[in-house]
């Protein structure tokens, strides 16, 4: 603990000033606002200033989230979160940068982005809000519902096909860091957010974000909850990450695996002018 | 609670999250039209603010530790006044709204008067005292207010056009 201002009780930076006068349109009960409060709490701990940090996001409810920070924003499309902020990386690695979206957003339509965002392994963090729906359309079946979700008119007996388990495909891929939060549990989840901005290398938190519009049972999610993946320090050894997720119901909280991959960070290219950039394409 | 300081620390957040979270869900009641239950929640949120006030001006000249959120001694992850997000519905009736203020003003009053039942040291023991009997009449106050606001009828949720965000 270190001494602060005693008018703040809090360090110079404080969340609210990482969150912008944008009103969210999420619905009232959304986790996305804890995921919002979350990222905001978490780059206050961490003392970087907003113009030192990004958040790249793609479409969905849970893609709105960079207009309500007052970090540098990218409101991409569908599925390209991830590239999106891979160049913004590469190309200022001296920024924080964060990803984040839904599951649809992530595991569908950019899904092998996603697969190849973990094998690069680029310093970012990849923050994840998983409702298991796709809620701006009005709740259709994503990559994460389970199969015999039967709410949707379009699925009405379910999908009928296995979900898309993000952590395992993530450990396969490369992710260096790889973590599972909850909304009902802010604070919480910013300590994992911290630590996965922290880790070198790319990041996934996933967020178990509920969805009372369209999928109201999830309210039940923080009766189901338990903590650790069966053990309280993460993995260090794949081999050893593979075989808590094997046990693992979906609820499991907290930071599975942590490796020492390389990074993937090229030496800056040289600079050019506009001028010279566009020399390289004028026709003749 | 060890010092006074880590205390203050603990009651400055309590209020500072609480009026944050009121202002958030009164921002989201609005953006979602109902402009009632927003008018409540931007009352709470002054009311939390009124507190929090007080609080700073007793923790005026001391030195208070700096302490990241998830090290706070809170009974549950977040700070026991704060109305969980999950408690809010763009249907909702001031009914609910005043329910969920309710609801964060006794876990409140139990975090207050739990310190003060617990803690060695006599100024912590006092101040806690104070905030748990300020809290209390809020807790009265509250269902004094409740009374006008009979629960709506079953159903009151039910929509068959739920929103949705457009980009």
């Amino acid at each position: 603990m270190s001494a602060i201002d005693a008018d703040t009780a809090a360090p110079v930076l404080k969340a609210s000033d990482y969150k912008s006068d944008v009103k969210p349109v999420w619905c009232p009960g959304c986790g996305d606002f804890s995921v919002l409060s979350a990222i905001t709490k978490a780059l206050a701990e961490l003392g970087i200033p907003p113009h030192e940090a990004v958040v790249a996001s793609g479409i969905g409810c849970s893609s709105r989230i960079p207009a309500y920070t007052t970090v540098y924003g990218f409101h991409s499309v569908h599925g390209r979160a991830l590239p999106v902020a891979s160049g913004i990386k590469l190309a200022r690695p001296e920024l924080t940068v964060l990803a984040a979206g839904g599951d649809g957003d992530g595991f569908s339509i950019g899904g092998n982005h996603f697969i190849h965002a973990c094998r690069r392994n680029v310093d970012m963090t990849y923050i994840v809000m998983d409702n298991a729906v796709y809620g701006m359309t009005k709740g259709q079946a994503s990559p994460t519902t389970e199969p015999d979700w039967t709410a949707s008119k379009l699925t009405p007996d379910g999908p009928g096909i296995s979900a898309f388990q993000p952590l395992e495909m993530a450990l396969s891929a490369g992710a260096q860091f790889i973590a599972r939060g909850f909304t009902a549990n802010p604070n919480t989840l910013a300590h994992l957010i911290c630590q996965a901005i922290r880790h070198p290398g790319f990041s996934l938190v996933q967020v178990l974000s509920p969805c009372i519009t369209y999928r109201p049972e999830q309210r039940a999610y923080k009766n189901r909850v338990h903590q650790h993946f069966g053990h309280p320090e993460p993995a260090t050894d794949r081999r050893e990450a593979f075989a808590r997720l094997m046990d693992d119901d979906g609820f499991s909280l907290g930071v599975l695996y942590k490796g020492s991959q390389p990074v993937y960070q090229p030496a800056p290219a040289p600079s050019a002018t506009p001028e010279e950039v566009a020399a390289q394409f004028a026709i003749c | 609670m060890d010092t006074l300081g880590e205390f203050l620390v603990h009651a400055i957040t309590l209020e500072d999250e609480s009026a944050q979270r009121f202002d958030e869900l009164a921002d989201v009641m609005e953006v979602h039209h109902n402009s009632e239950v927003a008018g409540l929640f931007q009352r709470m949120a002054h009311y939390s603010r009124l507190h929090l006030a007080d609080i700073k001006r007793q923790a005026e000249g001391k030195e208070l530790p700096h302490i990241p959120p998830w090290e706070l001694k809170w009974p549950d992850d977040e700070a026991p006044e704060t109305v969980a997000h999950e408690e809010g519905h763009y249907l909702m009736t001031a009914y609910h709204a005043l329910r969920a203020a309710l609801r964060s003003e006794r876990t409140g009053h139990a975090f207050y008067a739990g310190v003060a039942r617990d803690t060695q040291d006599p100024e912590i023991r006092k101040l806690a005292s104070e905030f748990a009997a300020e809290e209390a009449e809020h807790i009265a106050l509250l269902e004094q207010w409740l009374l006008k606001y009979p629960p709506p009828r079953e159903g009151w949720d039910e929509d068959l056009d739920p929103p949705a965000v457009v980009d």
